[in-house]
């Protein structure tokens, strides 16, 4: 029996030999470097001090809008929430989280999962098509390793170059944020609404739980990616069509959310953070739904992706 | 022969569609010998080839390699093979020694260092193997799939057409290593070819396929055998008195008669009494040589035949 670890180890070594590999992750600490640049020396610095009156001032607003025009539901709650924290806030003497600190720095950082779920596709993509096209197949599958093992491996791999470069992302923001601003703010709490009242919780878990939500996206596109690298054999077709996916699917539920079938669509459904800080596409989904949605979608990639791998006579 | 095949294809047959691409195939290798796979392009070899390593389904039949069902007990009858499918492509963004590396990570028992630098060794690659494999030369590539091939000491190697885009020094190279290990080490070697020449020179025993069909099966011994006809040509001098005296002798060997050298058609015995002739009669001979193999009029016989 060969040792799944040296598959493994195989495709890291194929992954990280390549030059393409190293200039996305490159790319990815370039991005954290642009956004420190841009938040230390172009954005306007507000040295908030009466930030106090700035909360009062926006609380009033938001108050008078509901007055006014009476929100229904969700966007009523949203609003209600806000107004609640914002007067913790001023009670308690805890400063709003700004870009300008480590942890601010941090949040706005999250947003480069994004370019992470690019960049995993694109190695995704090539995981199984390139070994087509390289011809490198026909000696890769003459080894007594069954199929099964051999994709597993390659499926393996690529998750894990994902969280390599999320946990990448998450230090490397880190350490420019609390270069470029210090480490004074890392205690800072963060503020939850919890049916009526308002409490503190940890702002490196918040942090790493946003990671998480914007993981479920990222993984869900990743491996219908390497789905379609794997049933067409085709680099270009998976990064076309995942990247489209990626960019547009979330738009597309958004407009064709009056329709309820839409609740079964998959990007109606990768975005977990509509049920703990948003409002649900559909009305009556909730995070158990969209959870099990988003298994069975999972279960349909990979099981398509294996049962095509195995079967597939190796041809020209 | 006693000896237990390493290899055996039984009723193989491979349907694609409603298209028959291989029909019925039995043939068995033996440890010690080179088998030569001949036939046309587009006969059936490298389906026949995909079938025996598991890159393809086999529609009815059955492939053993030491009596293992290369479909059913995958893993335990392809760890006794070694083989080039088509041109070794290797990952060219990898050297040479991290290609075998990668490779022979993907077997059970564990390869050392010392048994890659020694397949290294054997075909000749110490000097570049350090070097990335992208800016190998195509027979360098070709050193390589043979190393990668050996490694794990298969008993059974299956090449697909190894000589091709090789110079004659590269292919003279690769023939006497592949008889060597095969007769040396009791390696079965698998080789198929569409170049006869090649085959003649290289193989124990040939089979022929034409149309996805095995037409024959013969060992070179027999092929190019003894008892069969040969064309050979002398080169002697005076010419019209070695004719005169070929054609008073054995009335029909003699084909034709061209500037310096007479072509005739004689038995492998014959070559010898019609030597034996010309010297006892004072003519001068400089050169005898056989000009035309019968293997290869055998073989266009056979698929010219077969339509």
């Amino acid at each position: 029996m060969v040792n799944m670890m040296n598959l493994i180890q195989n495709e890291h070594m194929k992954l990280y030999k390549r030059l393409g590999t190293w200039v996305m992750i490159g790319l990815i600490l370039f991005a954290v470097l642009g956004l420190g640049a841009f938040t230390a020396f172009i954005m306007e610095s507000n040295e908030n001090t009466n930030w106090k009156e700035n909360l009062k001032i926006e609380n009033a607003q938001l108050q008078k809008q509901l007055e006014e025009s009476p929100l229904k539901g969700a966007g009523e709650t949203y609003v209600q929430k806000q107004v609640a924290i914002n007067e913790y806030r001023i009670d308690q003497d805890i400063r709003p989280v700004e870009s300008q600190s480590v942890l601010g720095f941090m949040m706005d950082a999250t947003n480069f999962t994004g370019i992470i779920a690019l960049f995993t596709i694109v190695v995704a993509s090539s995981m199984v098509a390139s070994e087509f096209s390289w011809g490198t197949i026909k000696l890769l599958l003459i080894r007594p390793v069954s199929r099964t093992k051999m994709i597993l491996s390659k499926y393996i791999t690529t998750v894990l170059f994902a969280l390599f470069s999320l946990v990448l992302l998450f230090l490397f923001s880190f350490l420019v944020g609390s270069i470029l601003y210090g480490v004074e703010g890392v205690g800072q709490p963060y503020l939850v609404y919890n049916n009526g009242s308002v409490e503190e919780t940890n702002m490196i878990a918040h942090i790493i739980q946003l990671f998480g939500f914007n993981s479920v996206d990222l993984l869900m596109m990743v491996t219908l990616a390497f789905m379609i690298s794997t049933v067409f054999r085709s680099s270009s077709l998976a990064i076309g069509i995942a990247i489209f996916l990626l960019f547009t699917g979330p738009q597309l539920t958004q407009l064709l959310s009056s329709y309820e079938w839409v609740k079964y669509v998959l990007f109606a459904n990768t975005n977990l953070q509509q049920y703990t800080n948003g409002t649900p596409l559909v009305e009556g989904m909730t995070m158990t739904f969209s959870i099990t949605v988003l298994l069975i979608y999972f279960v349909i990639f990979t099981t398509l992706t294996w049962v095509v791998f195995k079967k597939r006579d190796v041809a020209a | 022969m006693s000896k237990k095949p390493v290899v055996e294809l039984n009723h193989v047959t491979k349907r694609i569609g409603k298209t028959t691409i291989i029909d019925d195939l039995n043939l068995q290798v033996f440890p010690g010998e080179v088998f030569g796979f001949l036939g046309p392009n587009g006969a059936g070899k490298t389906t026949t080839i995909r079938m025996m390593v598991g890159l393809m389904d086999i529609t009815e039949g059955e492939i053993l390699i030491h009596n293992h069902s290369i479909e059913e007990n995958f893993e335990k009858a392809i760890a006794h093979v070694g083989g080039i499918i088509e041109n070794p492509e290797m990952y060219k963004f990898l050297s040479g020694y991290d290609n075998l590396v990668h490779y022979a990570r993907m077997v059970p028992k564990k390869i050392s260092k010392d048994r890659i630098h020694e397949v290294v060794k054997l075909v000749g690659l110490e000097e570049r193997i350090k070097h990335k494999v992208g800016n190998y030369s195509l027979g360098m590539r070709q050193r390589l799939g043979l190393a990668q091939a050996l490694l794990h000491s298969p008993s059974l190697l299956i090449l697909d057409e190894p000589t091709n885009g090789l110079d004659p020094a590269g292919i003279r190279e690769i023939r006497n290593y592949i008889r060597q290990i095969a007769h040396e080490e009791n390696m079965a070697v698998f080789v198929s070819s569409h170049l006869l020449s090649e085959m003649q020179l290289m193989c124990d025993r040939i089979g022929i396929i034409q149309n996805g069909r095995l037409i024959s099966v013969e060992s070179v011994r027999d092929f190019v055998g003894t008892s069969s006809k040969q064309k050979i040509r002398y080169h002697v001098s005076p010419l019209d008195q070695a004719v005169e005296l070929l054609r008073s002798t054995y009335g029909s060997v003699v084909e034709s008669v061209g500037d310096g050298f007479i072509d005739t058609t004689v038995s492998y015995e014959g070559i010898a009494d019609l030597t034996e002739l010309f010297v006892t009669h004072h003519i001068r001979v400089y050169g005898i040589e056989n000009i035309q193999s019968t293997l290869e009029e055998k073989f266009l016989e056979m698929t010219g035949g077969e339509k």
